[in-house]
């Protein structure tokens, strides 16, 4: 591991680590040799200009894209090959940059799928509605009324995302990924699109999610104020390359940072 | 306008949301069974044709309207249920276990079909769909031992426990009795985690996969339980036409089905009723209004398919949410009344960007 | 000798898949619309040609071109009419308002020109060359020798004039095409204009070979196989897909039971589709998130 890798961290165990992970698409190398550890219960964040590979993590991560080499390791578990399908059960949730919600349906149906995760019976038990399933569902609605009411989205219950505004739909994205009771939430630019106090509400529901549910957040984020204010480590990319790992403040000071954003 | 006060969670997974809609449907459960007393054998027949075609239609709905999966080949399923219930039938098996073994076959051929299908998207799975309902064709064709092939095959009685199930009043109920429980287990579907899976296979593969919806499981899952419904529809409509032959289960018939799902009014178990009615009822109308039109017109061979086509081309351009859209709409602007906006329903300009890379 | 003969019914034939694949491709590549009615687009050139060249009397070369003009029109006007209106709806959905496009075409054909299969009076019809001991037909030569012509005449337009660029630009993103300025719903109109076009050279060259009749659209439906063997996305693919399709049919006539070799088409498309999806030449699609 690089110097700037090794340096800071906080205590307590690694939840997710990326060992020397690299990824092309045709001939762009998207993210090259890169490790970097997430430690268990702290809000990571991941800057870096457009093109410096931040969302092909979250896809490599979320198993969207296989890696060309590399290890990924969820607390301990080596989830470098795991199907897609399975990264939920593992306890990995995450938003997209462009809001890939289940347009047709209502908020409460895309937070209940959320739950598809924790499901416990067969399409047979589901065809025939045995008790097992109706305890399920007042179950699974339990769990999206608590996601409701941690980023109140009561009065939007039973909207069509359809006819919803972008910072509601955002939230709702958060929100269905909440649903899966994830150890690790990757949240893909969140605040992108939202104005001053959408910002500030998400600002605070990110506090509610870290500390108030301890779960793990990484995040792609552009917004520095966001970052500086949530985040206990950032890390900073540019052309799929690390530059480097740290405290927000120590981060945009450091000189490779500032080169690639604001150029020599 | 109702308003609803909810309580408790099991009001929203109840079938029924509120009283109002028990006594209607009870009502209309009352007039069904009033039927046989009421209509003469032909308009009996008919509507038990109505039914068959909306077991057909509840099957093709979850397959297109909730998983987005394109069919044009259901009529070889229907050919499915209808072959292997009459060989059943014949071979001195038992009503019941005959359509449900019809209906397990056709179930496990949508399940094989589904293996290759699951990688295909939108376009080619519907051309995949077509050919096999062609290969089917082909199949009962040459294999005259078991099928009849050309010359076909007679479809015995429908008979249980002594019980005949084939004259007009018996075969109504049957027909009614079988519709009413599909809509019972595709509502309980619906309402449950794996038809949930479906919709979120519909309208988003990537983030249903980031869910945890295992897409291959589901789509075949789709596959196998539509496929085993319009089994049940094959079988029934076995009895109605009571001699199987390769000519009944064409193309046409598939464009039929899909037509049905289509004006009915995709995504709800509304619009399988709605459009089988429409189907069902057509050649009636049709019949109707060839009298009354000039020979020339009436004659026409193509007649039919003709305005099958037309009605298909005129309700996708201005009412693509079918007849029970429409429903909704109307039911909107008395809901709303004298406040409806045509505005609200207005589809949005959309661009086409392709997700081709060259 | 056999085999030649095969060969070249094989060929001739698979031009006729490969030009109807044609118009296909050329649809979905500039709209992303599959045009089930195709097939009846062939079938109504064909009975526009009879009715210039057969009815009127006009001599074979003008009203073959009259024909090709009169369709380019109905091509722009079912643009105009039908799918203009579905400009980004689901794909689905513009494939069933096809299918309903194809029954409608199918009955007005039946009601102007009668369901009685006719010939196309084509002025080298029965005509044969014989080399050695092959006899080849010139209707045949005339099916490979016209798709060659077409396909030549294609190429050129998409590779070398402004219209030909502007359509690609149009197929690959609409909202960029019109901030440069290009028209595209006119293009749509052209493009299908000329699918219309290709369609009904299709049907003229295809008519002394088959009888025309308002039926005769059905071969569409192995012609979309084709596309697909070939790759949805591509036009030379068309080509070599209803090639591949001609040729399997005519050999699995001869080495099949009666009867299979029809269902030769449907058993390449599913094996086509279970293998190698993307076709013979592919067109990759990826969605980014």
């Amino acid at each position: 591991m690089s110097a700037a890798g090794a340096a800071a961290s906080g205590p307590g165990r690694s939840l997710l680590v990326a060992e020397d992970i690299a990824v092309s698409f045709g001939g762009v190398r998207a993210v090259k040799d890169l490790s970097f550890t997430v430690e268990a219960g702290e809000v990571f964040s991941i800057v870096g200009p457009n093109g410096a590979g931040k969302t092909t993590i979250f896809n490599l991560v979320s198993r969207i894209y296989d890696v060309d080499h590399g290890r990924l390791l969820l607390d301990g578990d080596d989830i470098t090959r795991v199907p897609r399908h399975a990264v939920a059960e593992r306890g990995i949730a995450r938003t997209f940059q462009n809001t890939e919600l289940f347009e047709r349906e209502t908020v409460l149906h895309n937070l209940l799928i959320g739950c598809h995760a924790h499901r416990r019976t067969g399409f047979l038990s589901d065809l025939l509605f045995v008790p097992a399933v109706r305890r399920q569902e007042l179950e699974f609605r339990r769990i999206a009324e608590e996601v409701i009411d941690l980023l109140d989205l009561q009065s939007y219950r039973d909207q069509v995302i359809g006819n919803l505004p972008y910072g509601v739909r955002k939230m709702v994205e958060v929100g269905r990924a909440l649903c899966i009771r994830p150890r690790l939430l990757l949240l893909d630019e969140p605040s992108s699109g939202l104005n001053p106090e959408e910002t500030e509400d998400l600002a605070f529901a990110l506090e509610d999610i870290n500390q108030g549910l301890g779960i793990t957040v990484v995040m792609v984020e552009h917004d520095m104020g966001l970052v500086s204010r949530a985040s206990h480590r950032v890390m900073a990319l540019a052309d799929g390359a690390l530059l480097t790992i740290g405290a927000p403040a120590e981060v945009q000071r450091h000189p490779e940072v500032l080169k690639a954003y604001l150029g020599d | 306008m109702r308003f609803i006060r909810k309580t408790r969670y099991q009001q929203d997974i109840a079938l029924f949301r509120h009283g109002g809609q028990w006594f209607w449907y009870s009502l209309l459960l009352v007039a069904a069974l009033a039927a046989p007393l009421l209509l003469d054998r032909f308009y009996l027949g008919e509507l038990a044709l109505v039914f068959i075609y909306a077991i057909a239609g509840i099957g093709l709905m979850l397959l297109v309207g909730y998983t987005g999966l394109v069919s044009l080949g259901h009529a070889g399923f229907l050919a499915i249920g209808a072959y292997a219930h009459a060989w059943l039938l014949g071979q001195g098996w038992p009503f019941p276990l005959a359509i449900g073994s019809a209906a397990a076959l056709s179930a496990a051929v949508g399940a094989a079909i589904a293996l290759p299908a699951t990688r295909m998207t939108g376009i080619y799975l519907a051309v995949a769909t077509l050919a096999f309902a062609v290969i089917v064709e082909q199949v009962i064709i040459h294999w005259a031992s078991v099928t009849g092939g050309f010359r076909g095959m007679v479809v015995p009685a429908a008979a249980w426990l002594g019980v005949d199930l084939g004259g007009p009043a018996a075969f109504y109920v049957l027909c009614l009795a079988l519709l009413l429980l599909c809509l019972l287990l595709a509502l309980n579907l619906l309402r449950s985690p794996s038809g949930r899976a479906m919709t979120a296979v519909r309208d988003s593969e990537l983030s249903a996969e980031s869910m945890g919806v295992h897409l291959v499981r589901t789509k075949t899952l789709a596959f196998a339980l539509s496929a085993g419904f319009t089994g049940v529809a094959g079988a029934l409509f076995a009895h109605k036409i009571g001699y199987l032959a390769p000519d009944a289960f064409t193309l046409q018939l598939s464009i039929l089905l899909l037509l049905m799902v289509v004006v009915g009014g995709l995504g709800s178990l509304h619009g399988v009723i709605y459009g089988a009615l429409f189907i069902g009822l057509l050649p009636q109308v049709l019949a109707v209004v060839r009298d009354s039109v000039p020979p020339a017109i009436a004659q026409l061979p193509g007649l039919e398919p003709g305005v099958f086509g037309l009605i298909l081309v005129l309700v996708l351009i201005y009412e693509p949410l079918g007849i029970y859209g429409r429903w909704c709409k109307v039911r909107a602007y008395f809901d709303a009344f004298p406040l409806y906006r045509r505005a609200t329903y207005k589809r949005q300009k959309q661009y086409l960007r392709t997700e081709r890379l060259h | 000798m056999d085999v030649y003969q095969l060969l070249i019914s094989g060929v001739s034939q698979g031009c006729v898949y490969g030009l109807i694949a044609l118009g296909f491709v050329l649809i979905y590549k500039a709209t992303e619309m599959v045009n089930f009615a195709q097939g009846e687009l062939m079938m109504l050139g064909a009975f526009v040609a009879i009715t210039y060249v057969d009815v009127l009397g006009m001599p074979f070369l003008p009203g073959v071109l009259a024909a090709m003009a009169t369709m380019g029109l109905i091509g722009v006007l079912l643009e105009r009419l039908l799918l203009r209106p579905m400009i980004g709806e689901p794909h689905f959905a513009v494939l069933m308002l096809t299918i309903g496009l194809g029954f409608i075409l199918r009955a007005v054909a039946g009601a102007i020109w009668g369901s009685s299969p006719r010939p196309l009076g084509v002025p080298y019809a029965g005509q044969v060359i014989s080399v050695g001991e092959l006899v080849v037909s010139i209707e045949s030569l005339a099916i490979v020798g016209g798709t060659v012509v077409l396909c030549a005449a294609l190429y050129g337009f998409f590779r070398f004039t402004r219209l030909g660029i502007a359509m690609q630009a149009a197929s690959q993103n609409q909202l960029a095409a019109y901030y440069v300025g290009i028209p595209v719903k006119r293009i749509y109109g052209l493009v299908w204009a000329l699918s219309a076009v290709v369609a009904t050279v299709a049907g003229v060259l295809a008519a002394p070979v088959t009888l025309v009749d308002p039926l005769m659209g059905f071969i569409g439906i192995k012609a979309f196989a084709a596309a697909i063997v070939g790759g949805f996305g591509s036009l030379p693919g068309a080509i070599i897909g209803g090639l591949v399709v001609g040729l399997a049919e005519q050999f699995a006539g001869l080495y099949l039971p009666p009867g299979m070799a029809d269902m030769s088409a449907y058993v390449i498309l599913l094996a086509m589709l279970i293998l190698r999806p993307q076709g013979l030449i592919a067109s990759m699609q990826r969605k980014k998130v």
